[in-house]
């Protein structure tokens, strides 16, 4: 697995929470977006506010998910 | 056992003693009754007499999600409501978007059943295993938008289902709203929560879904998205939401009314309405808008919408001359819980009746003029039930009470103003859907190929019948149609119409044609077996539809209703003036007029295709136990 960068557009982000499903099903076996590795706030107030969690390892799943274009990946180190 | 999909719990709650319990669903009930609008209809019967007064205690609601809501299966977030409701007196179902069944699943719950009424405004709050019925004298009399607002400034996260002033005030037609912004509850679930001094539910969890099968799953799903990915019009419909599946300046247009149709313009709307989209959760079609009104007496204005189809829709009444104007109405009505479609209607109504001088000022005891602040006095007296208003808050079926023989004007179906008019669209599936179905006139659950004259030529419908699963059997039914010019019969058709949507609606999944389109019966059942392990058969889930639907009908006639209360309005056969053009009821592809006897037909036919007594328009006994469902006779 890759360790990436991710850039945040929260103003492209509509609040699907694709991302923090696909993270938490992907390290916690269910769907469970309270322990996702990447955090929502204010989803539907005027900006919300997207940030990753300190145990996020950037390994880009999110980004990969996200249909919006409110996550980007950026590659960093291929391993 | 293990619950994949499904929570397999309902929280009941008793809000006159607070007795609260959780208890288990038995897995032969969820695969007779599928989860959500389905499940919803089965655990209602088992606990609604018939008869109860809409907005006694003895009412009750059932609030339900679907075995794919909680989970990243795209379009999976519908909550679904059923409840004996006070403008139609039906016992039906309602449905909305936004994240409430999403964390109602999250919480570890499939349904949660109300009854009773609170001693004093309560809201409930859900968290997991704690639940809590708190205080809400403070938050009573607060709008939805500020009582959803206080509810994400006090617990963050979370679904929000909150009722306005028009709710408290038990206003007939009071709707709730979902997250400040999608509409739950036409017929007045708004009331039936006043009713039960109920002022919001607020629900968060952290529990989680699993699924049965993911690699499975997970093919399904990276197809799933990858249709989605390279759908050519998915740009456009992200940008536009629904506007692009309605272009209101259409209607304005055929009225004669080009400035406004400007106005509802997609540019308009880009350039100086839309603030930004919003969705439903795991939605890849989000649709859902924040306006923001930038200059003019509203400048600074924002509104939350479940559709912009809403306020222009509000913008093709007589009274209002602006777009900032029908948004900032729109804003209020949604605001106190009102229905944006009911307070149109009875403007326009009004506003006719006046014209026509069968009401007069001495009547509505005010002078009425077709402008904003007359819009704005109706909406201010019908929700705190002020003068006249008190009579206009009990619904279409009590205008009676304000002047003899108004009934031959109105344009309703069971006490719902007609929300789909053929004269304008021609008789589709959601236009007929709307006399057959009890709860009346409504928006959801007749929709097809034929929606707003969609569906195409012949073997494009052939193809959506295939994807929506209708039986090879039935298909050459659904081209006979009264008149051979009709090419199909849309009687026939509406029972597949309601049976799809029953499907899609008790798994959770949304039922706009944007997403609707990428669903076909075969690849929904996968799915469905993918995430909850159930491993049901096509024949299965479309079999529990139907029983689901024949449960609900049967509900309904113990409520009274039969195959009279089925009537196309009278208007239907008469032109409808529309500025210069006079419009004609025509069959969907506007070949042939449809008269009382072709009408007649299409019902005997709807009838026919339900397996259902065609005298009465009621399930047969014979029906009744095909699908198991006889005990409800009783």
């Amino acid at each position: 697995m890759g360790v990436y960068e991710i850039l945040i557009h929260p103003e492209k982000c509509v609040g699907c929470r694709i991302c923090q499903l696909s993270c938490s099903f992907l390290y916690n076996g269910k769907y469970l977006p309270a322990f996702s590795r990447i955090e929502l706030h204010d989803i539907y107030e005027l900006t919300p506010k997207i940030e990753f969690s300190e145990d996020c390892i950037k390994c880009g799943h999110c980004a990969r998910h996200c249909l919006y274009g409110a996550l980007e990946i950026i590659e960093v180190n291929e391993n | 056992m293990n619950w994949y999909g499904y929570t397999g719990k309902i929280l009941e709650i008793n809000l006159s003693d607070e007795k609260i319990s959780s208890t288990g669903e038995d897995l032969k009930d969820v695969k007779k009754f599928l989860g959500g609008m389905g499940m919803n209809f089965f655990l209602g019967a088992e606990r609604l007499k018939p008869r109860t007064n809409p907005l006694s205690p003895d009412n009750i609601i059932v609030l339900g999600t679907g075995p794919m809501v909680g989970t990243i299966m795209p379009g999976a977030s519908r909550t679904s409501g059923f409840s004996k409701f006070p403008a139609t007196g039906a016992v039906a179902s309602v449905c909305g978007g936004m994240s409430f069944g999403f964390h109602l699943k999250q919480a570890g719950y499939d349904h949660i059943i109300l009854s009773g009424k609170a001693d004093k405004p309560k809201y409930l709050y859900i968290f997991d295993d704690h639940i809590d019925l708190v205080n809400a004298d403070k938050i009573w009399g607060l709008d939805i938008v500020e009582t959803t607002n206080l509810m994400w400034r006090k617990y963050d996260d979370c679904g929000v289902i909150a009722i306005g002033q028009a709710g408290e005030n038990l206003v007939f037609g009071a709707i709730t709203l979902i997250d400040k912004t999608s509409t739950l509850g036409r017929g007045g679930l708004g009331a039936i929560m006043g009713s039960k001094n109920l002022k919001a539910i607020v629900v968060k969890g952290s529990k989680g879904i699993e699924i049965a099968n993911p690699k499975q799953f997970n093919k399904l799903y990276d197809s799933f998205i990858d249709r989605v990915r390279k759908y050519p019009h998915r740009d456009s419909w992200i940008e536009l939401g629904m506007l692009r599946s309605l272009p209101v300046g259409m209607i304005l247009n055929a009225k004669g009314e080009k400035k406004k149709a400007r106005q509802c313009s997609d540019r308009n709307y880009l350039k100086n309405i839309k603030f930004r989209r919003i969705g439903c959760p795991s939605c890849p079609m989000a649709d859902k808008d924040i306006l923001e009104i930038r200059e003019g007496k509203f400048e600074g204005l924002l509104n939350y919408t479940s559709s912009i189809i809403n306020p222009f829709l509000m913008f093709t009444s007589d009274g209002l001359s602006s777009y900032d104007r029908a948004i900032k109405i729109f804003d209020v009505i949604s605001r106190y819980g009102l229905d944006s479609l009911t307070i149109t209607s009875l403007f326009d109504f009004i506003s006719r009746m006046i014209d026509q001088g069968s009401l007069t000022n001495k009547d509505l005891g005010f002078e009425w003029k077709k402008d904003y602040n007359t819009y704005e006095h109706l909406i201010e007296i019908i929700t705190y039930r002020n003068g006249i208003g008190n009579i206009l808050a009990d619904g279409w079926k009590e205008i009676t009470r304000l002047k003899a023989n108004l009934e031959e004007e109105m344009l309703t179906i069971k006490g719902l103003d007609v929300v789909f008019e053929p004269r304008f669209l021609k008789l589709g599936t959601m236009e007929f859907e709307q006399v057959v179905n009890p709860k009346g006139a409504h928006v959801a659950s007749g929709g097809s190929p034929t929606y707003v004259g969609a569906g195409g030529g012949i073997e494009k419908m052939k193809s959506h019948f295939n994807r929506m699963g209708i039986p090879e059997s039935a298909v050459d039914r659904l081209f006979r149609p009264p008149k051979k010019e009709m090419n199909i019969n849309v009687g026939r058709l509406t029972r597949y119409s309601e049976d799809w949507y029953t499907i899609l609606t008790s798994f959770g999944l949304c039922a706009r044609a944007q997403m609707n389109r990428f669903y076909s019966l075969e690849l929904v059942t996968s799915f469905y077996n993918a995430i909850t392990g159930l491993n049901l058969k096509v024949d299965e889930i479309r079999l529990a539809a139907e029983r689901s639907w024949n449960l609900m009908k049967l509900m309904n006639v113990k409520e009274g209703f039969s195959r009279q209360d089925d009537a196309f309005p009278k208007n239907w056969f008469t032109p409808l003036k529309y500025g210069e053009n006079k419009l004609e009821f025509y069959d969907f592809y506007g070949n042939v007029k449809i008269n009382r006897d072709i009408a007649k037909q299409l019902l005997d036919d709807y009838y026919d295709e339900r397996g259902w007594d065609k005298e009465n328009g009621t399930p047969s006994t014979h029906k009744l136990k095909e699908l198991g469902l006889t005990r409800y006779l009783l």
